[in-house]
């Protein structure tokens, strides 16, 4: 019993996903399913507050653990889950997606994320990832007549796959070299053997690293993001921006501080590399993008390399840096990425925003907040999560990394606010404005307030944000 | 008083006054920014009579603790370097709601709002006394005035605005670095304490670097100077206002605040350097003001050239340098303040800012022309107006220390005078032009209301310049001790 309590979360989501694809012949509107999910969302996250046992423990032979540091994570992809829920409902009726189907594969896209995040088994750290990309793969191209979608679903599957074989074959060289899957047991015999720096240890480190810096887009495995993103529906976007970028960086650092905490020289360096390259590739990328979608997804590469740097140091203080990260950019993309899909096709496009603060000024103010806080200006979640990673980056003696980091965050500055300066000093092309629907009002103010709480009191999310 | 935190309410009134203004309509707007603002000058005024001259310590000190893990606490008291800018923005902040009464006629409740926001930011700023909570401040800054000069502003005001911006930004994130790298060498933040502790000189000499970025783009010295006309021209009269009155002091503040006691060596080291970019500014902002055409940015280039007097008046690390530093920018505030005023009143009948669409206005504006005559000789530094108490400290100060740049600060003053006057002639003086005849150029009873609290400040301050000294003398004096202290250099100035 006490097995199942450490997954319960992950029962509840798997099993209202069942129950939703058992009565799929019934639900024929979005709305009608999409509370249900909210409610399992809500439920995963009472059930991680009520019955999680008060000290960290271990299930399933010692595969899945059930600590803070998976906790503080499942309960973001439970928020995720929801806010994505509550998103998504006007686009699956306009689009004409089965609902239920849908709402099936989020619930267990967020299992897999959750599952990933409490692995301290390198095989249940795989089971769980590709969970979450298989159903990834096929939430982008879900809007089957559309082949913008299909093309993303098809190039998302091909790299994914390629990204999933390294990741595979890094555990397999691990193994080979350690003869153990378990995190503790490979820093441990990795330590007693004296075998730090095996060639074979190290392709493996590199090879996983390779593997789970594809899930959070990070350069140079961060091909696919814009494609995917752009291609996508709008809501399948926000859900994989936030919630497969955090399930990576939980599990990249898990295995990095657990697994391979003898090798953290070697990973640290390819830690700076692969954040160095990902915040000067995505902010200078972006300038260029005249599409909303493709814009964030380029934003969402140059933030995992600012989440990244959190992890450069290897300390746990570094840790809690980019888990704090990991929550305020989810729900900063999650704004904005709503912002996007309250707007309908107008959001798609920068042009679109023109004029929007006379047209729709809550909106627009909703998103220049969501901007702000993507720039990383005070006193917004954003600057705060900000300061802390590269806080971590000069605790760890980088400061010439710090200085592009921030160097680049002026770079931002200039897409971001281009968006500020259509919506407020522009005149709007056409007058009239949609209505917002109550649940994507729902989850905008959900964001806007992590994003405004995050900023003032830092401190709320640092308490949680417990590493390994 | 040390209970009510008074610091806290002026800090953050003005923002619950334009959060406020959401709730209600556009009419309203107007009368609840000027309830706002006066409110918080109302409440400010405990301050002064309160604060103890000879003490040299902060005073009204407020401390919450705020952010644990990174030794970060909520805290708020002031000196009396600070008083006289908390002063300045509160005193601003209404005037500036008075000049937009009229002028502001579209996303009026957004306007104000985002005035009130700055004048958040602005006493924020100057009440705050940890690096952490003055970057938050100053960077809050940056928004509403985005806002101002890219909303409201003139036609290439989308320019002027993302000029602003990156300028700004890209100092202020360079700021960032070096108040985490300040962080993790001393474990705190706190203004005092910070100035008990020394890094290493060469640490120090970065430091200096990366804070003086952001300063030198506030102030604006010599080579980033060139946001300021754009923003200055193209802002509304409000949002002008504000960037004389109060953004470009956040620099001189800055250095006052964390370069001189925090980072001694480093500011010995740069001194040199720093005073030559600064006679630049004043020679060359001087000379350049001369060539200009347009009425807003004549004002906007003789602001280099004035707030090149102020860090002429920081680096000479003398008593008459800073305090007179300090009293030019008070009086810098004021008088150019009042300049963007009087120029926004004839703006909104005209609908030009050039210069030669304008003369004769004395005869057909005489209390107009009598105001902007007040206002220019204050910026010509005639004596009996307050300019000329800081540029005499100022000066003086240099002859003290650095002869030399105290002979490029009078070549300064002369061409000021120079400047400021043609202007006068040209547009006060001569012949009526044509076009303005049918206008009604006259001030009405508002914007008198507006233009003459500056000109009695200009006269108080230049006729009794004590009314501020007073203020400043300890901390100034306590500031020069402890960094001369450090830095190895015995009293006599």
């Amino acid at each position: 019993m006490t097995d199942l309590v450490t997954v319960l979360p992950e029962l509840i989501l798997s099993g209202t996903a069942v129950v939703l694809i058992l009565v799929a012949r019934r639900v024929r509107r979005a709305r009608s399913a999409a509370p249900w999910v909210v409610v399992a969302a809500v439920a995963a996250a009472f059930s991680l507050w009520a019955f999680s046992p008060a000290t960290s423990m271990t299930g399933f032979g010692g595969t899945i653990a059930s600590d803070r540091y998976a906790r503080f994570f499942s309960l973001l992809f439970s928020g995720n889950l929801a806010l994505a829920a509550l998103l998504s409902v006007r686009h699956l009726d306009s689009e004409r997606v089965q609902p239920a189907e849908y709402f099936a594969l989020l619930l267990l896209a967020s299992t897999g994320m959750m599952f990933a995040v409490a692995a301290v088994d390198l095989l249940i750290l795989y089971l769980g990832l590709e969970l979450m990309t298989l159903c990834s793969y096929v939430l982008v191209g879900i809007v089957r007549d559309k082949p913008a979608g299909n093309e993303a679903s098809i190039k998302y599957f091909f790299l994914g796959s390629f990204a999933s074989a390294l990741l595979l074959y890094g555990i397999a060289l691990t193994y080979g070299v350690t003869g153990a899957t378990d995190f503790s047991a490979i820093a441990s015999t990795v330590s007693r053997n004296g075998v730090t720096r095996h060639p074979m240890l190290l392709a493996g480190v590199g090879l996983v690293s390779g593997g789970l810096a594809f899930k959070i887009a990070a350069v140079p495995f961060h091909a696919w993001a814009p494609d995917v993103y752009q291609g996508a529906m709008a809501p399948v976007a926000a859900f994989l921006s936030a919630g497969s970028k955090a399930a990576g960086l939980a599990a990249f650092v898990r295995v990095c501080l657990v697994a391979f905490a003898p090798e953290q020289r070697i990973w640290s360096v390819m830690v700076v590399a692969l954040a160095a390259l990902s915040v000067m590739t995505g902010s200078l990328l972006a300038i260029s993008q005249s599409r909303m979608k493709r814009m964030l997804a380029y934003s969402s590469i140059a933030h995992a390399g600012y989440a990244l740097l959190g992890l450069v140091p290897g300390t746990p203080e570094g840790a809690s840096a980019t888990m704090t990260y990991a929550f305020v950019y989810a729900f900063m993309t999650l704004g904005a990425f709503g912002v996007v899909i309250a707007l309908g096709p107008r959001g798609e496009n920068l042009n679109g925003y023109r004029g929007l603060s006379t047209t729709a000024p809550g909106t627009a103010a909703v998103m220049f907040l969501f901007l702000l806080s993507l720039t990383g200006i005070p006193p917004t979640a954003g600057f705060t999560a900000k300061f802390a990673v590269i806080l971590s980056a000069v605790r760890a003696g980088y400061i010439g990394l710090a200085v592009l980091a921030v160097l680049c965050s002026v770079v931002s500055a200039f897409f971001y606010l281009r968006v500020a300066v259509l919506m407020y000093m522009t005149e709007p092309q056409e007058s009239e404005s949609a209505r917002l629907p109550l649940s994507v009002f729902a989850a905008l103010a959900i964001a806007a307030a992590v994003t405004i709480v995050g900023g003032i009191f830092p401190n709320t999310l640092a308490v949680w944000a417990v590493p390994p | 008083m040390t209970t009510f935190p008074i610091l806290t309410v002026i800090t953050f009134l003005p923002l619950l006054a334009g959060a406020a203004i959401f709730l209600c309509g556009a009419r309203v707007a107007r009368w609840l920014a000027l309830a706002g603002s006066l409110a918080t000058l109302a409440v400010s005024v405990p301050l002064y009579l309160h604060f103890d001259k000879t003490s040299t310590g902060l005073q009204f000190v407020e401390s919450v603790p705020w952010i644990p893990s990174w030794n970060v606490e909520y805290t708020m008291g002031i000196d009396g370097i600070s008083l006289p800018f908390i002063f300045l923005s509160t005193v601003v902040s209404v005037l500036c709601v008075g000049a937009s009464w009229t002028a502001v006629q579209v996303r009026v409740r957004e306007f104000y709002a985002a005035l009130l926001l700055a004048e958040t930011a602005m006493i924020g700023l100057f009440a705050a006394t940890t690096v952490f909570l003055f970057y938050v401040f100053w960077e809050l800054m940056i928004v509403p005035m985005f806002l101002l000069i890219g909303v409201w502003g003139g036609p290439r005001r989308i320019h002027a605005a993302i000029k602003f911006l990156l300028f700004t930004l890209a100092g202020s994130v360079l700021m960032l670095v070096g108040l985490i790298t300040l962080l993790r060498t001393s474990g705190t933040l706190d203004f005092e304490a910070l100035a008990t502790m020394r890094p290493s000189a060469q640490l120090q000499s970065w430091l200096f670097v990366a804070f003086t970025a952001a300063f030198a783009v506030k102030v604006p010295m010599f080579p980033v100077h060139t946001w300021l006309p754009d923003a200055h021209t193209e802002a509304p009269t409000a949002g002008s206002v504000i960037l004389a009155g109060i953004l470009l002091k956040m620099g001189g503040y800055g250095l006052l605040r964390i370069a001189l006691p925090i980072l001694p060596d480093a500011v010995r080291l740069f001194r040199t350097p720093m005073l030559a970019l600064s006679a630049l500014a004043i020679v060359y902002g001087a000379y350049v003001t001369l060539a200009q055409t347009d009425v807003k940015r004549l004002i906007a280039y003789s602001s280099i050239s004035h707030m090149g007097f102020v860090t002429l008046g920081i680096f000479t690390l003398n008593r008459n340098g800073v305090e007179g530093a300090i009293l030019q920018m008070v009086n810098h505030g004021i008088v150019t303040g009042a300049l963007f005023l009087c120029v926004g009143m004839i703006y909104e009948r005209t609908h030009t800012r050039e210069i030669v669409a304008y003369g004769g206005v004395a005869k057909l504006a005489p209390v107009y022309s009598t105001f902007l005559a007040l206002f220019c000789l204050a910026a010509a530094g005639l004596p009996g107006l307050n300019s000329f108490v800081g540029e005499f400290l100022i000066i003086s100060g240099a002859f003290d220390t650095r002869p030399w740049y105290g002979v490029m600060a009078v070549w300064g003053v002369a061409l000021g005078t120079t400047y400021i006057l043609w202007l006068y002639y040209r547009v006060a003086l001569g012949e009526v032009k044509p076009g303005l005849q049918a206008l009604r150029l006259e001030l009405d009873l508002r914007e008198v209301a507006t233009l003459a609290p500056m000109a009695a400040l200009a006269l108080t301050i230049g006729l009794y310049p004590e009314s501020v000294l007073s203020f400043l003398r300890v901390s100034v004096e306590q500031l020069l001790v402890a960094s001369a202290a450090q830095v190895g250099v015995a009293g006599g100035m």
